[in-house]
């Protein structure tokens, strides 16, 4: 169960930072440009990115990037449901059919779940046959698979009856699947779940033919050989041999190190599928690691579109230049930026100190040094309202123009332990070189000289250290290490509910000594504390007067939470709940909620936004550079 | 010393010279030719001149940036910046240099930043003159296996590739609170300037293992040796005064590399402490995504006062190099 938990947390960190490398923002007016009747087919997307980043080379049953859920969802991987391609107002994170009949229906219990398959939906040449329900059982089957590495695999073990993440072989049935005939399949769970429509249209529960990923049973190495059952195909896919696994061979149109390349899938018939539009005639997404180039490139219309907040310098141009501000599309990306405060270290052991904290951050000078409005908007709490509306207008730290309340920040730093003259600033020698992690590239470095400021105001003086993102993850993960404050943490959801942003990093599911996500320590207890070094036993018994006073603990409140039915009641549940961790235990100074920019050229005729992998919905752009894929890849 | 002896010695010339206006021989110590060829060099003195101003305006630079221009080196003025956070406010009356991008005087923060470059380069060409001469010394004069040893330790610090070696050693001392080793090497200036030196002595050891080489079987050490001088006095009085003047020379050189090695660990985000004002960190952070075309005064002020400064060191070592070598011809 710990090595289980350290890989999640692990995992589910690198798939944060490489979402967070995507860019950030704040939701606003996204619409295509005109996207009515006369939208052109045909041409090819041409798009750039410096580093693929994908987290399980691309393998459907382990990949937890929000990039590759995209181009799974758009292009290759029809899952029982999945999203209508849209922004969030136009119901861009709600669930709807698309190889399944219709939503599924549920017994009255909850507990059983039966979906019918479309007829008419076929694997990609050289398959050439039905989708059928067992190739979704089997998704099902590699999840469980140990050695496959599912990275979000507790969002269905432990939930699906028979499913344990253990599994010796993706041979092996899972019993509490059924599938009668090749157009039902039943799913057994051991639990009311609210939200488990969110996790089937997750890509990883997309149905995976048995004869090609039957053959790798390794972590990431189906990656090279994905098969289609959507609109397009990995370009040179149809000429696998599929005769043996002997006789596979890695598809020329995805390298790694180079390019991924998609073209049209003969098999698809439109009929089946309402949502995808599949204006374009193919996909080119190629490695360039000079990001302003890219964006130079994208200005010039020598590619089509890049992700991400261009340079502030390219920035500005989109902003001022009116021939280029309807380029720039700036959507809610679902995810928090945050300060996390750790609950075992001085001077954060005193809740007083962390109130402080979040009372004298300037967050509106965070948020211009990010880039301004276009980069997010000011984050008052844990989720970000289009996860959690509940919580749209809770802000328990106001200050005017969210610019800091020094004073209101001196008014509980004078009730803490550290404030012996209670004049509002720290005078315990504790607040002297407080080792601060940060990320060391922009936006995060323009956040040392504001945060090391602010917190001078209460007398806490920052000793930042800024280090490359994966260290910077990795050092706070290492709860021997005792960083007392971080500056590098986000989280972004991986489907819209709040039990996937708050499971992991406040419950004790989220603590081990590597690897951990509830990098604040709440609910850790003398027995792990023992286990990860003297350091921390030590560090714990002091925050907890030798455990005569015990750390906050939110399992319960989750456990309560999460067996709500969905809706609003399970919406309200949560929202106390992070009502009382932003009062009560106040473990993060949340301060922006991340937006998600791509920039356009001129040559992109139609975009939408898909709020549900937080990127552009590849299946509703459309473009008129009339370019074909041959005078386009470089294989 | 010398200073002393000039006087002693300048006084009894002047007299000399105003009772016999006619040329005569005048018996001048090594120093005072030194000096008297170094002051014809102008270029060499108004680089000098430069580096004392440069010197003052760093010693000076708390209270120019309190008592003068009021602002602080880590003061924000979020007021200059624009909504997405870029410098609205260049050279001006209340900002002599502009903002940068977080609204702090670049002005301030580059008389700031003399201070981290000159006292990095400064202290870490100290260690390296002082490791050079002690185990170039050590290697020349004594020769056989110490001279072994230390000079294979030279050939392997100067066959490291130095940039990623540094790059290495800086981020694994910063990776943890406690720094590396113990706690010894703490990330920050401390730890910039055991890295210069590291990779600084070698230049300075070799030179002077080649000049103790020549050196320890002329006559005058023969005769020390015979009067049963120890090694320890052989080398401190006689050996290493006639190692002077290529150790200031190369000494000075080594300066303006060192300041330009502070500046590219700072460039890379490998040196110094984030909020401490150093020229490299402020030219990388001007060139960060083609923000110079927005706001060049980020480039242009750090970038000016490197190259000044390490120009200047540059020729006040070549003028001190010209004055010290008797075999050089100084014109003018």
């Amino acid at each position: 169960m710990k090595r289980y938990v350290v890989l999640v947390g692990l995992l589910a960190s690198l798939a944060l930072v490489a979402t967070a490398c995507g860019g950030g923002g704040g939701p606003t007016e996204t619409g295509p440009t005109g996207a009515t009747g006369g939208i052109p087919t045909g041409g090819i997307l041409r798009e750039e990115t410096t580093d693929f980043g994908f987290t399980n080379a691309f393998d459907p049953t382990g990949e937890y990037l929000g990039t590759a859920w995209a181009i799974y969802g758009n292009f290759l991987l029809r899952g029982l449901v999945s999203y209508p391609w849209l922004p969030g107002e136009k119901g861009g994170n709600e669930p709807v059919p698309d190889l399944a009949t219709d939503l599924g229906e549920v017994s009255a219990d909850g507990l059983t779940i039966t979906f019918t398959l479309k007829d008419g939906v076929m694997w990609q040449p050289p398959l050439n046959r039905p989708v059928t329900s067992q190739d979704v059982a089997f998704a099902f089957q590699r999840i469980n698979t140990k050695s496959l590495i599912a990275q979000y695999g507790n969002y269905y073990c432990g939930t699906i009856v028979g499913m344990d993440c253990e599994g010796k072989s993706q041979e092996d049935p899972i019993e509490g699947i059924e599938t009668p005939d090749d157009k039902t399949i039943i799913f057994h769970l051991e639990r009311p779940t609210g939200d488990f429509l969110y996790r089937l249209a997750q890509p990883a529960a997309a149905p995976i033919p048995p004869e090609v990923a039957g053959c790798f049973d390794k972590a990431g190495e189906y990656g090279r050989y994905v098969m289609s059952n959507g609109p397009y195909m990995l370009l040179g896919s149809d000429e696998l041999d599929i005769s043996s696994c002997d006789t596979l061979e890695p598809i020329k149109g995805y390298d790694p190190d180079k390019f991924m390349y998609v073209v049209r899938n003969p098999n698809y018939d439109q009929a089946t599928d309402e949502n995808r539009k599949n204006y374009i005639d193919g996909w080119s997404y190629v490695i360039n690691t000079n990001l302003d180039d890219i964006y130079n490139r994208v200005l010039n219309g020598e590619i089509d579109l890049a992700h991400g907040a261009p340079p502030a310098a390219i920035l500005q141009q989109y902003l001022t230049n009116p021939d280029l501000q309807d380029n720039l599309k700036t959507n809610s990306g679902d995810r928090t930026w945050y300060l996390t405060m750790n609950l075992i270290v001085p001077p954060f052991d005193d809740i007083h100190v962390r109130k402080a904290a979040n009372f004298v951050v300037d967050k509106a000078a965070m948020l211009q040094a990010t880039g301004g409005p276009t980069t997010g908007e000011i984050a008052t709490t844990i989720e970000p309202p289009t996860v959690l509306p509940d919580l749209a207008d809770y802000d328990p730290y106001p200050s005017p123009n969210h610019a800091g309340d020094v004073e209101a920040a001196k008014a509980e730093m004078a009730q803490s332990k550290y404030d012996k003259n209670g004049d509002g600033v720290c005078d315990d020698p504790v607040c002297d070189n407080v080792l601060m992690i940060n990320r060391n590239y922009e936006p995060w470095t323009e956040y040392t000289p504001i945060l090391t400021e602010n917190f001078k105001q209460i007398g806490i003086n920052l000793k930042v250290r800024e280090l490359d993102v994966s260290t910077a993850y990795t050092t706070i993960q290492t709860m021997s290490n005792l960083i007392p404050i971080a500056a590098n943490a986000g989280w972004g959801k991986d489907y819209a509910s709040p039990f996937g942003f708050d499971y992991f990093l406040f419950s004790t599911a989220g603590l081990s000594c590597e690897g951990a996500v509830n990098y604040s320590n709440i609910g850790l207890d003398e027995e792990l504390a023992k286990e990860c070094g003297d350091e921390v036993y030590e560090a714990w018994k002091a925050a907890t007067d030798n455990g005569r006073n015990p750390l906050p603990n939110v399992d319960a409140d989750m456990e309560a939470c999460v067996a709500k039915p969905f809706g609003p009641e399970y919406n309200a549940c949560w929202a106390d709940l992070d009502r009382k961790i932003m009062e009560e235990i106040v473990p993060w100074v949340p301060y922006r909620w991340g937006s998600q920019n791509t920039v356009l050229a001129d040559t992109v005729v139609a975009w939408e936004y898909d709020q549900s992998a937080g990127w552009t919905a590849y299946s509703r752009t459309a473009v008129n550079n009339g370019l074909t894929m041959d005078e386009v890849a470089q294989v | 010393m010398g200073q002393v002896r000039d006087e002693e010695i300048g006084e009894p010339v002047a007299a000399l010279g105003a009772a016999e206006p006619t040329s005569t021989i005048i018996g001048r110590t090594p120093w005072q030719i030194f000096w008297m060829r170094f002051r014809k060099d102008r270029v060499a003195v108004g680089a000098g001149v430069f580096l004392i101003a440069l010197a003052l305006l760093a010693i000076t630079a708390p209270l120019i940036a309190h008592d003068l221009v009021h602002h602080d080196p880590n003061a924000l003025f979020r007021d200059t910046l624009d909504e997405i956070g870029l410098p609205t406010v260049g050279p001006s009356a209340e900002f002599w240099f502009g903002v940068d991008t977080s609204g702090r005087d670049v002005f301030v923060r580059t008389i700031y930043g003399a201070r981290t470059s000159l006292l990095v380069a400064l202290l870490s060409t100290g260690f390296a003159v002082v490791l050079g001469i002690l185990l170039g010394s050590l290697a020349g004069y004594l020769g056989g296996w110490v001279d072994t040893v230390v000079s294979r330790a030279i050939d392997l610090t100067l066959s490291l590739p130095v940039l990623l070696f540094s790059i290495g050693i800086a981020a694994t001392c910063s990776i943890t609170a406690e720094g590396c080793l113990g706690g010894l090497i703490q990330p920050g200036i401390s730890l910039v300037t055991a890295i210069i030196a590291l990779f600084t002595w070698p230049y300075i050891g070799r030179i002077v293992r080649g000049q103790v080489l020549t050196i320890r079987n002329k006559e005058f050490i023969e005769a020390a040796r015979a009067m049963g001088a120890g090694t320890g006095r052989i080398l401190l009085r006689d050996v290493l005064p006639n190692l002077a003047a290529p150790i200031i020379v190369y000494g000075t050189l080594i300066i303006p590399s060192n300041i330009l090695f502070e500046a590219a660990l700072s460039f890379l985000g490998v040196g110094i402490p984030p909020t401490t004002p150093s020229w490299g960190r402020m030219i990388s952070d001007a060139a960060r995504g083609q923000l110079y075309t927005v706001a060049w005064w980020m480039l242009f002020f750090p970038g000016m006062a490197l190259v000044l400064t390490t120009l200047a060191f540059n020729l006040v070592g070549d003028g001190l190099r010209d004055a010290l070598d008797p075999r050089t011809q100084v014109s003018g």
